[in-house]
């Protein structure tokens, strides 16, 4: 009983850090920012009593200062996550799956050349890539103008759809690294005899991919993707650095507009309003992600009989045939096995 | 009960951490001397000016240190940070005191034997909030006229002479320009230039109208040096006027012979052009001559309360105003608004070129209006109008008009939150 509460005792104090810096640095601040965002609360003179919802009102009633703020700096990150996301998401993989293919002596190497981008500033990659997209004598319109590719010089940082494309390059060169090794890891998880037995089935490396590979890195595909979103939710850098969140706006972030309310119009009570609801955003997305996951997990996951039949099948009848079944037929086989 | 006991202890080491968190800074350094922390934006080339006073006072202090912050975005730093003394632009002023981030600096000045005769009548403008001094003058720095020799032997005066150096330059290349104006960047001078040489008032009631007809055909007129009369070479995005002076016909970019730019970019500009640098005044692009531009002021934080501190920014105020101290301003390019250094100058306008040009021209000089938020409330036309003024040829001053509308109405709403 005595050694009972003793361990208990120690237990808890391993347990103590974290608690405390949950609360310290998670915690109260998210409260206070709550609170913050309930009272007429300015960076400079601070809390100047509570309004209740009014700051939340004002940011969601159209046509008004912080309603536009909002509003045009959320569109603007929404199009940056579907512009992002899938690039860092496929060109990641497809880098992780280069190096999986690579002999082991040059693993190493190329790991750490294709990380090394990611432990840059985003001061310095930004400083890269207004050198490299200048519209007045860049690099790439120089050579592109040598080249005879284009006729006048490109503005790329200054008008649309090349802005987003530059803060996008910026952005995939720029944190590649970091999922690349996250599905480096996931693919040196995967069982070699998986493939032995594949290959013994005399399956070609689309269908090794599609059906060992994908289903053997779901997991930390799904984590990719939700960590990817979040990541993209917080772009400020690049845009900022970049583009100055232009041309007419059209690149400035969620993060940025928060940062101009805040620090420029001095409304700390309106800025974490708009934080607060970014959150909420954020939570709501990254749970559909999470949820429809998971769904799409249930309802695969009692059918492993199932997929070992359409894997053998697919083998069968390759790629070609397996994209024309249609469903019905799919369905009607899959009973006749 | 042995978790309850945790529970307090727990929460009071909490408490214990984040009081001692909440905690003031202390002003003393590990040398005994009292700290002042000092923080500007002096990140372009006349930070190191600025440097080298703050370490000269340091040098002859054995009480006061000045502990400076060079800090890009410095307004935010000291709007989250601790710090004594700070640079504040004149159309800042007002918001600054408003805001009351920043208190007198009457009695800091008065302590440092200065008085507002010391300065320059736009200089004590560019300190005063309501006839108060909230900021001590530092500097002037007007819209800067810098010409390449190679290019134009004389500093075009006007529009007129910009337009006939444009042509001139596009019949020997096409790449070849009068001038540059940016998409985005230094667009406020270029805004409040319209304005004033034009004789319009952009102040309504403490927020910036900006829907005014004779403003409207003084901002197609910027319109017009790019797509009508290729003075000027369109989409140059950020600090365009800058970068295409720096350019170079020959490498395939479009170069400008004139640049109407900050006077921080003297000693990038000198480096580039030696003797082949002119410097002029800035022209009449509209109907009057006038310029405009931007001032620097110290201010002293609100938060400032501790007497040694206060005596610290009197002692360093004290030195920083020696003409032979706050010529090393001068000397970056800047225009002191400190009479005595402006003596200085004038007879040594050899050494101080940039400085003495630019003095000359503030004759002229048309002050920024004062509103609250000044900056904020220029932000969509900075932001959005002067992009679409320099990248859309087929813009109408009906849809100028309209967007125009747009800046006023965010810049009331802006006005209203003081």
């Amino acid at each position: 009983m005595h050694m009972s509460n003793r361990s208990k005792w120690f237990g808890f104090i391993f347990v103590v850090p974290f608690l405390i810096s949950f609360l310290v640095f998670w915690l109260t601040p998210l409260l206070y920012g709550v609170w913050i965002s309930l009272h007429d609360f300015r960076l400079s003179v601070g809390n100047n009593g509570f309004i209740g919802l009014k700051n939340y009102v004002d940011i969601l009633t159209p046509d008004t200062l912080y309603y536009n703020t909002f509003v045009n700096a959320l569109k603007n990150t929404l199009m940056f996550i579907v512009l992002s996301v899938p690039p860092l998401v496929l060109i990641s993989l497809a880098l992780a799956l280069l190096i999986e293919h690579l002999p082991k002596k040059l693993k190493t190497f190329f790991r750490t050349v294709f990380f090394l981008s990611y432990s840059i500033s985003v001061t310095a990659v930004s400083a890269i890539y207004l050198w490299l997209f200048g519209a007045n004598g860049g690099f790439i319109n120089n050579l592109l103008l040598k080249a005879k590719m284009i006729e006048a010089p490109i503005n790329w940082t200054g008008d649309q759809p090349y802005a987003w494309l530059v803060i996008v390059i910026a952005t995939v060169w720029w944190t590649i690294g970091f999922n690349m090794l996250l599905f480096v890891n996931a693919l040196d998880e995967v069982d070699g005899a998986l493939y032995e037995a594949a290959d013994l089935d005399g399956a070609s490396a689309w269908h090794k991919f599609r059906f060992i590979t994908l289903p053997e890195i779901r997991n930390i595909s799904i984590f990719v993707m939700i960590t990817t979103v979040i990541a993209s939710f917080n772009l400020y850098g690049q845009s900022l650095l970049i583009t100055r969140g232009g041309p007419a706006q059209s690149t400035t972030s969620l993060i940025m507009g928060i940062n101009t309310t805040v620090f420029g119009n001095n409304q700390l009570g309106v800025g974490s309003a708009m934080a607060l609801l970014m959150g909420i955003i954020m939570m709501v997305i990254t749970g559909v992600q999470y949820f429809a996951s998971y769904r799409s997990e249930k309802e695969e996951a009692p059918r492993p009989l199932e997929e070992k039949k359409r894997f053998k099948r697919a083998i069968n009848l390759g790629p070609t045939n397996v994209n024309q079944q249609p469903a019905a037929t799919t369905d009607k086989k899959e009973r006749e096995l | 009960m042995n978790i309850k006991k945790l529970g307090v202890v727990a929460s009071t080491g909490l408490l214990v951490f984040s009081l001692a968190a909440c905690g003031g800074a202390d002003s003393s350094s590990d040398n005994g001397k009292t700290q002042i922390k000092f923080i500007n934006g002096f990140t372009g080339g006349d930070g190191a000016y600025m440097t080298k006073i703050v370490k000269g006072f340091n040098e002859s202090q054995d009480k006061y240190e000045v502990v400076q912050s060079q800090e890009k975005d410095h307004y935010t730093k000291y709007k989250s940070g601790n710090y004594d003394l700070v640079v504040i632009h004149e159309t800042n002023l007002k918001t600054y005191s408003k805001d009351q981030l920043i208190q007198d600096a009457g009695p800091f000045m008065k302590k440092a034997g200065l008085n507002k005769e010391d300065f320059s009548e736009a200089g004590i403008q560019s300190g005063s909030v309501e006839d108060q001094m909230y900021g001590v003058p530092l500097d002037i720095h007007p819209l800067t006229m810098f010409y390449n020799k190679e290019l134009t032997k004389e500093a075009p005066k006007d529009y007129a002479e910009l337009k006939k150096l444009g042509e001139t330059l596009q019949a020997k290349d096409s790449n070849l320009y009068a001038f540059g104006l940016p998409s985005t960047g230094l667009t406020t001078f270029y805004f409040t230039a319209a304005a004033a040489q034009n004789g319009i008032n952009l102040e309504k009631d403490g927020y910036l109208d900006f829907t005014q007809e004779a403003y409207a055909d003084a901002l197609m007129q910027y319109h017009d040096m790019i797509f009508k009369d290729n003075a000027s070479p369109d989409k140059l995005g950020l600090d365009g006027e800058f970068q295409a002076f720096m350019k170079s016909a020959d490498e395939g970019a479009k170069q400008a012979a004139v640049t109407m730019t900050g006077p921080w970019y003297y000693q990038a500009v000198k480096e580039k052009y030696g003797d082949n640098l002119g410097i002029g005044a800035m022209p009449t692009l509209f109907k009057t001559a006038a310029t405009t531009g931007n001032a620097h002021t110290i201010s002293v934080a609100a938060a400032v309360k501790d007497d040694k501190v206060k005596d610290g920014i009197s002692e360093f105020l004290k030195y920083l105003y020696t003409p032979e101290n706050l010529a090393n301003w001068a000397e970056s390019g800047q225009a002191p608004s400190h009479l005595a250094t402006i003596d200085l100058i004038s007879k040594d306008a050899k050494k101080y070129e940039l400085a003495a040009k630019n003095q000359e021209q503030l004759k002229s000089y048309v002050a920024a209006p004062r509103v609250y938020q000044f900056d904020e409330q220029l932000r969509y036309m900075n932001e959005v109008v002067f992009t679409k003024l320099t990248n859309e040829p087929n813009l109408t001053k009906e849809a100028l008009m309209s967007e125009l509308e747009k800046a006023t109405k965010a810049a009331k709403q802006i006005a209203g939150t003081q």
